[in-house]
C-alpha cells in the first residue's frame, strides 16, 4: 500500500476502502471528508479499532462514514491511535454500519432535518390511537413553532434519536412537518450564444452532423442545451474534440472554443 | 516556447509550466519557475522514467495526470523532453489539456522549437539506465523487463 494513499469516494465507496485496507493487514489512520463532513477510521493489523466523526464515534461513526457518497479520503500508514472503541470483523461492521445507514436514509426521507417544525395534524386519525410514554411527552411539547432540533435540547436527548421518535408520528399522520424551503442556489447555465459558437465550430470541423454530435455529448454528460452548468462547457468542448479524428481540425477546434470559453468567463 | 509556457501560465488555477529533458535538466521554464529548479529536475527525470516504463510494459502513452493533496501535476510526453504544467487542486482540467494540446501543436509546427527540442541529446533509453534509478525504481524497472 503506498503511503498517503488518496482518492474520491465516488470511484471507490467507503466499504470497499476498508474491506481492502482490511484485507491487507493494514495498520494506519484513513481520513474522509464530505463537504463540510470530516471523519477518521484507525486500523490495526487489519482491523477497525475506532472511528470518530463529528460527535459520533465507534461503530456510529462508521454508520455514518459509510453513507458518505462523494469526497475524498486518504489513508496514511502507521498513524496510530490509543482508543479502542470497536471491536468487529470489518465484514460485519460494514453489514451492520450499510444498514445502520439505510435506516438512516429512511428516517431522513420522512424528516430531512432538524430545522422541521412539527406541528399537530387537525385530521383526526383514522382509529383509535395508542402512544408511547416517550410519545405523549414529545406531543406534549410541539407547539408549532420550535424546530427539531430546538425539541431535542429541550428535551436534552440525541437530535438524531428524537427524529427517529417523530418517524411514526408523522406516518401515523399524527404530526406534519413543515420543512423550511431551501434558497434554490441559482444554477448557472451554459449561454445560448456559447452553442451558437459551439455549433458553428463543430460544423467547420465536422460538417452537418455538427447538432448530433453535440446533443450525443450533452448526453453523454447527462445535460441538455438548456440544463448544462456554466463550469461544464469546458468538458463539453473537450469530449466534442475527442470526436474529432483529423489532428488539425481538432487543435483548430479547441483553439476556437478556448477563446470563446475564456470570453464567457471574462 | 515560452509563449506556449506563458499561454499556459494566463489559465487561471494553473501556477506554472516547465520543460525538462529526459535527464532532467530544465529545457526552459515559466517565470518566474513554479518550482525549487532541483524539484523540477527531478520530477523531470523520473516522468521521462515513468514515460520509459510505461511504454515498455506496452501502455504507451503520451499525457500524464497526477492528482496530489492539494495540486495537480499534467505531464505531456513530447519524445525528446516533456511539458509539465503545476496545477491548482480545482483546476478546470478540460481547459488545461486543451491549451496542452494547442500549445504543443503550435511547437510542432515551429520550426526554431524543433531545432531546439532536437538539440535534446538525453534519450528516453538513457533515463532508464539503471545507474539513474533508486532502488525501488531499480527492482521494478527489472521486474518490467522481465515479463515484457
Amino acid at each position: 500500500m503506498p503511503e498517503g494513499l488518496t482518492g474520491s469516494l465516488t470511484q471507490l465507496p467507503v466499504a470497499d476502502i476498508l474491506t481492502m485496507l482490511c484485507a491487507g493487514g493494514q495498520s494506519g489512520r484513513l481520513e474522509l471528508a464530505e463537504g463540510s463532513e470530516h471523519g477518521e477510521v484507525f486500523l490495526r493489523g487489519g482491523m477497525v479499532v475506532h472511528a470518530i466523526t463529528g460527535a459520533r464515534s465507534g461503530e456510529a461513526a462508521i454508520g455514518e462514514i459509510l453513507r458518505w457518497k462523494s469526497g475524498v479520503f486518504r489513508f496514511q500508514p502507521q498513524v496510530m491511535t490509543t482508543s479502542v472503541t470497536i471491536d468487529k470483523p470489518v465484514e460485519r461492521l460494514v453489514a451492520d454500519g450499510l444498514r445502520e445507514a439505510s435506516a438512516r436514509d429512511a428516517v431522513l426521507r420522512v424528516i430531512p432535518s432538524g430545522d422541521a417544525v412539527p406541528r399537530l395534524s387537525v385530521e383526526a386519525p383514522d382509529g383509535p390511537v395508542t402512544l408511547h410514554p416517550h410519545e405523549w411527552q414529545i406531543l406534549a411539547r410541539i407547539d408549532g413553532r420550535a424546530t427539531v432540533a430546538e425539541l431535542a435540547a429541550a428535551m436534552r436527548c440525541d437530535e438524531f434519536a428524537l427524529m427517529e421518535m417523530l418517524v411514526p408520528l408523522a406516518i401515523s399522520g399524527l404530526i406534519r412537518l413543515d420543512v423550511p424551503a431551501r434558497l434554490a442556489t441559482a444554477r448557472i447555465t451554459a449561454p445560448a450564444a456559447f452553442f451558437q459558437s459551439l455549433t458553428t465550430a463543430v460544423a467547420a470541423a465536422m460538417g452537418p452532423l455538427a447538432e448530433i454530435i453535440i446533443d450525443d455529448c450533452l448526453d453523454s454528460l447527462g445535460a441538455t442545451r438548456e440544463t448544462l452548468a456554466r463550469q461544464a462547457a469546458s468538458t463539453l468542448v473537450e469530449r466534442i474534440a475527442g470526436e474529432i479524428r483529423d489532428s488539425e481540425q481538432r487543435v483548430r477546434f479547441q483553439q476556437t472554443m478556448l477563446q470563446v470559453l475564456r470570453s464567457q468567463a471574462a | 516556447m515560452e509563449d506556449g509556457l506563458r499561454e499556459l501560465g494566463r489559465l487561471a488555477g494553473v501556477g506554472g509550466a516547465f520543460v525538462c529533458d529526459n535527464a532532467g535538466a530544465v529545457i526552459v521554464s515559466s517565470t518566474p519557475p513554479v518550482l525549487a529548479t532541483g524539484t523540477m529536475n527531478t520530477i523531470g527525470r523520473e516522468v521521462a522514467q515513468t514515460f520509459a516504463a510505461a511504454e515498455r510494459a506496452g501502455w504507451e502513452s503520451t499525457r500524464a495526470e497526477f492528482a496530489y493533496d492539494t495540486w495537480r501535476l499534467v505531464a505531456e510526453d513530447l519524445g525528446p523532453t516533456v511539458l509539465f504544467v503545476v496545477c491548482e487542486e480545482d483546476v478546470e482540467m478540460p481547459l488545461v489539456r486543451m491549451t496542452i494540446d494547442v500549445v504543443t501543436a503550435a511547437w510542432r509546427k515551429d520550426s526554431g522549437v524543433r531545432k531546439q527540442l532536437a538539440r535534446q541529446r538525453a534519450t528516453r533509453s538513457a533515463a532508464t539506465a539503471t545507474a539513474n534509478f533508486d532502488d525501488v525504481s531499480r527492482q521494478l524497472w527489472r521486474l518490467i523487463e522481465s515479463v515484457t
